[in-house]
């Protein structure tokens, strides 16, 4: 009988225990790994397996948890050696009377963007693994043990893109319902049978006591069969075993029927003995039917958010007229564009759109890491929006959760292009009201193509839930009956398809003053019209007021929660002048700027430089006043006067001048460029990025325009990064002993590769002596060091 | 068994920033204290430990498990050990991410959470090795030794790891480099002998950093080695 079948079966499907508690008991040692038993002790496995079968398993799982290249490397044996013969013996013991799955557990490294394994490599590493449990006739593959979505999803990627075989994915929670790595059971299920699971659930950690809230969870979210293997019990932390009898765990995995659970299994600490009492337990229970509704939502690894209420996409990590943002695509400033995050979702936005599209720039690698930047500061849901759909491919390959597509329109090609990727990658599309011929002035002609796209989606497998209309905001000043009939689109979309809505709402105010007041009005007005997803710049305040009025007005903000903790502190003009900044100094308080500087008052040194441009050109104030401050500090610094801590806060304080500084200048014709740039880099392998940040900190307040890779950055990239840039001086710094090897080979690539660059390093475990020996030009002891090498090789 | 929870001095958050905590100003302070409170918030401590037979042996220390502890450091500090308790504790990923997100928004506050994060891997190890050393009545300790330590090569992470079933169990992983993550995290070993020992204090002695090192500057240690 085939997975399928099985699943069809009324009753509940029997899994099989514990496999590695097993083979301790059968002498298995300590720390080795237990893989090997397939070509060291074949009998052992037979006997295991053969005992789950008698016990009454339905589906037995192969010893291949661990059969991956990584973790197989200390034991000198490949996958392709030791998946086939662990695949068959399961095989031969089954008899027939079982199938047979590759178990796929974790690789037993982390992923970007906590860890350091890329995306694609654990694909890779995955696939090695199905292809050869494909040809040794598996029938089924079980991920196991995820506690890390990005890597579930990596594994279910590699088997769904070189076998047809069923899979079924479990991850392990913690007592609170989540992974170790944050993962709620919502954002597991979304996900997973976004991809294309055939059932999900749980193994692992916790005991049979524990799964109901995890279940619970699980169905909410999800339509699949649910499968539950827990531990026996909640485990010693010295090892000692597991704290559940196999009468106990017996009975509380009978319970599970109620809660609809289809397939039943253990992990750790169960034997045979577990798995036939749950079999005479689970003996002739029916699995009770509970219907399910998923409703519409996307997700992050670590947060979902249903769209039962208006949602705020914010727009701002967007190129589209917006100067600093392109510079800083440009210079591959990601930090600016993670403060945009930041800022965004402390402003209330609830999803980031992300669109890096600049024609001088690759686009797809910027979206690449982008998306996984992003990813590693924020729990937000994304907006994946780019004209190109191989750049949306990339993104959607890298992203973790379920994502949104900005997006397809009515045009054939477009959804031909788009929607594959969409069902493939499990996301949320936003479907544009438009097609070949433009944007069509006719609500009937929009709702039109609106149910053209949604067909197209149902038919590609997207459920309906996933689609997204966006009736398109037409600029009012250009035409002026333009949006009285988005809103007449987005009501129709709304009552008559019965979409979720989306709508960039700032367009409709080009050209026209007072344009918040517009943004503000037209928003409320779409949203009592069913708007469901506005795209707006949440951190003006009147559009989040919108907002949280509208919820606080339809009773979705019940007893005003929200709106009280927003505003309940408050003081609100209605006036339309804007109030002057609130930094402003109280009187009597004025400081001379590099006093200020030196002191690391950040919030005031802004309001001075500000005061000290009205007297002065501001190049004079960036030589004469806040370079020497920093020179004192510097210096101050280094004769142990003042400690690093002192010396970050100056740089941050002289950083907020420079600021007030730079917007006057890019006023003005000429203004001035950054100095330099450098390339900076914490080298591959290593992750402490620490010191390398604050070095940038300090040479770009001494006006160097710095180019930061990051961390863990391979040689080959710094070698781009320096050429593209054409940088007179690479900073390379490394932590460990270990990573210094790879701080040698970007040098040695440098230098074969003739770029005309001088090389800085520093780093904890380096010596001046090490630096020479590694063929660098420079070595610098600290930040400040870095910067009087910045000077004597740049200037 | 479980933790008590985090309270990190904010002193020690400072002397790990490398400023001595005399000379740090109110607003310093201030800041310090703050990321010491976050951090005990979001850290999330896990642990996981086994005791092993241990001989001596000419290349190093033999584990009963079979694995081989290399290296004449780590021989000579177990001299009069007739057991070892490997443990390995992690903060989390959650640490991690805290630090990560200030990095892009404000780098002084960033130092302090990172060096916050190393102040409780620090105080976590303290409170394990005393729940641990209860464990073992009558017996005496040397202090505890990591990997990095003396001639005890960093490479031996993913083995520890690997005897404690840590990355299943608690979470913690070791990259290719060797490197642990989530970040704030240690291994450890920590000697049983059965008579009493000569103590000695950990020092900065085998380390590789020590004239450069801004924590030593300030009258304190980096945790990591």
């Amino acid at each position: 009988m085939e997975f399928h079948e099985l699943l069809k079966s009324k009753g509940p499907i029997l899994l099989d225990g514990g496999m590695g508690t097993m083979l301790q008991a059968k002498g298995l040692r300590m720390g080795e790994a237990p893989e090997l038993a397939a070509l060291e002790h074949p009998e052992w496995l037979l006997e295991i397996h053969r005992a789950y079968v008698q016990a009454g398993s339905q589906i037995l799982c192969a010893n291949t948890f661990g059969a991956n290249r990584e973790k197989l490397a200390r034991t000198g044996k490949t996958p392709g050696e030791i998946i086939p013969p662990s695949i068959a013996l399961a095989k031969k013991a089954a008899a027939g009377r079982a199938l047979v799955a590759l178990d796929l557990g974790p690789i037993g490294q982390l992923l970007e963007p906590t860890g350091l394994l890329p995306f694609e490599t654990a694909v890779d590493i995955f696939k090695e693994e199905v292809r050869a449990a494909t040809e040794a006739g598996a029938d089924l593959v079980m991920i196991e043990t995820m506690a890390d979505l990005q890597e579930a999803r990596a594994a279910l990627l590699a088997v769904k893109e070189c076998c047809a075989l069923p899979v079924m994915v479990t991850m392990t929670y913690e007592e609170r319902g989540r992974t170790f790595l944050g993962c709620s059971p919502a954002c597991a299920a979304l996900t997973l049978e976004g991809m294309g699971a055939d059932a999900i659930g749980v193994n692992c950690s916790l005991g049979p006591r524990e799964m109901p809230p995890l279940v619970e969870e699980l169905t909410r979210w999800s339509t699949l069969p649910i499968a539950i293997k827990p531990n026996a019990g909640l485990p010693d932390p010295g090892g000692g075993g597991y704290d559940i009898t196999p009468e106990e765990f017996a009975e509380s995995m009978a319970q599970l029927t109620d809660l609809g659970v289809k397939l039943y299994g253990g992990c750790c600490g169960t034997t045979p003995e577990y798995i036939a009492l749950l079999a005479r337990a689970l003996k002739g229970k029916e699995i009770r039917q509970i219907p399910r509704h998923v409703p519409a939502a996307v997700c992050s690894a670590t947060r979902a958010v249903p769209i039962d209420r208006v949602r705020v996409i914010g727009e701002r990590i967007n190129p589209t007229g917006k100067k600093a943002m392109k510079e800083a695509l440009k210079q591959e400033n990601i930090d600016y564009m993670l403060g945009q995050a930041l800022e965004q979702t402390g402003a209330g936005a609830d999803i980031l759109d992300i669109n890096v599209g600049l024609p001088e720039i690759d686009e797809r690698a910027m979206m690449i890491r982008v998306v996984k930047a992003v990813q590693g500061v924020t729990d937000a849901p994304l907006q994946l929006d780019s004209t190109r759909p191989q750049v949306l491919k990339d993104a959607l390959r890298v992203y973790c959760g379920k994502a949104i597509v900005n997006s397809v329109n009515g045009d054939e090609e477009a959804l031909e292009a788009i929607l594959p990727l969409v069902k493939k990658y499990g996301a949320a599309v936003v479907g544009l009201t438009l097609d070949k011929n433009g944007i069509p002035k006719s609500t009937q002609a929009r709702l039109d193509i609106a149910r053209r796209i949604l067909n197209r989606a149902l038919a590609h497998g997207i459920r309906r839930e996933d689609v997204y209309i966006d009736c398109l905001t037409l600029t009012v000043s250009a035409e002026p009956e333009g949006a009285a009939q988005t809103l007449e689109a987005l009501d129709c979309v709304h009552r008559e398809l019965g979409l979720k809505t989306v709508l960039g709402v700032s367009n409709i105010s080009f050209g026209l003053p007072a344009r918040p007041l517009i943004n503000q009005n037209f928003l409320t007005m779409a949203m009592t019209r069913g708007l469901d997803l506005p795209i707006i710049n949440p951190n003006v305040d009147a559009m989040m007021a919108a907002v949280r009025s509208y919820h606080l007005l339809m009773n979705i903000d019940t007893d005003a929660r929200d709106f009280i903790a927003a505003y309940g502190q408050a003081q609100v003009s209605t006036s339309i002048t804007t109030s002057a900044p609130s930094s402003a100094p109280a009187p009597g308080t004025s400081r001379d700027l590099g006093e200020l500087v030196r002191a690391g008052l950040k919030g005031e040194a802004g309001e001075a430089a500000r005061a000290l441009l009205e007297q002065r050109a501001p190049l004079d104030v960036v030589d004469h006043v806040l370079i020497p401050a920093l020179d004192q500090v510097g210096a101050d610094f280094e004769a142990g006067r003042v400690f690093l801590p002192q010396l970050i806060q100056a740089a941050s304080a002289a950083q907020a001048a420079f600021e007030v500084i730079r917007a006057r200048l890019s006023g003005q014709p000429g203004a001035q460029e950054g100095k330099g740039p450098i390339v900076l880099a914490t080298v591959q392998g290593d992750i402490h990025d620490i010191g390398k940040n604050i070095v940038k900190v300090l040479l770009e307040n001494y006006g160097y325009t710095v180019i930061d890779l990051g961390r863990d950055v391979p040689p080959q990239e710094v070698l781009r990064a320096a050429r593209q840039h054409q940088a007179p001086l690479v900073g390379l710094s490394a932590l460990m002993t270990t990573t210094l090897g790879s701080m040698a080979d970007t040098i040695a690539l440098l230098r074969r590769e003739d770029v005309p660059c001088q090389v800085v390093v520093g780093g904890a475990v380096l010596t001046p002596d090490y630096a020479r020996q590694i063929g660098a030009d420079f070595y610098a002891r600290d930040a400040k060091e870095s910067v009087d090498v910045a000077r004597k090789v740049i200037g | 068994m479980s933790l008590s929870a985090l309270s990190i001095d904010e002193n020690e958050g400072l002397r790990y920033m490398g400023c001595p905590p005399e000379r740090a100003d109110k607003a310093l302070r201030e800041q310090a204290r703050l990321a010491c409170s976050r951090l005990a918030q979001t850290a999330r401590p896990r642990w996981a430990w086994r005791c092993f037979d241990v001989t001596a042996q000419a290349e190093g220390v033999r584990l009963s498990c079979g694995l081989l502890l290399p290296g004449r450091d780590l021989r000579h500090h177990l001299e009069l050990c007739s057991r070892a308790i490997i443990f390995c504790v992690t903060l989390g990923v959650q640490t991690d991410e805290l630090i990560r997100r200030a990095q892009s928004q404000d780098m002084l506050q960033s130092l302090a959470l990172d060096c916050a994060a190393d102040a409780a891997v620090e105080q976590v190890c303290d409170q394990i090795e005393t729940q641990l050393q209860g464990k073992f009545p009558g017996c005496f300790f040397p202090y505890r030794y990591s990997p990095g330590y003396g001639d005890l090569p960093l490479a031996l992470q993913g083995e520890l790891l690997a005897l404690l079933d840590a990355p299943r169990r608690v979470g913690l992983t070791a990259s290719t480099s060797h490197i642990l993550i989530p970040r704030k995290s240690v291994t450890a070993i920590l000697g049983v002998a059965d008579q009493p020992i000569p103590q000695f204090s950990r020092s900065c002695l085998g380390c590789p950093a020590r004239e450069n090192c801004g924590y030593r500057k300030s009258g304190g240690h980096c945790g990591i080695s």
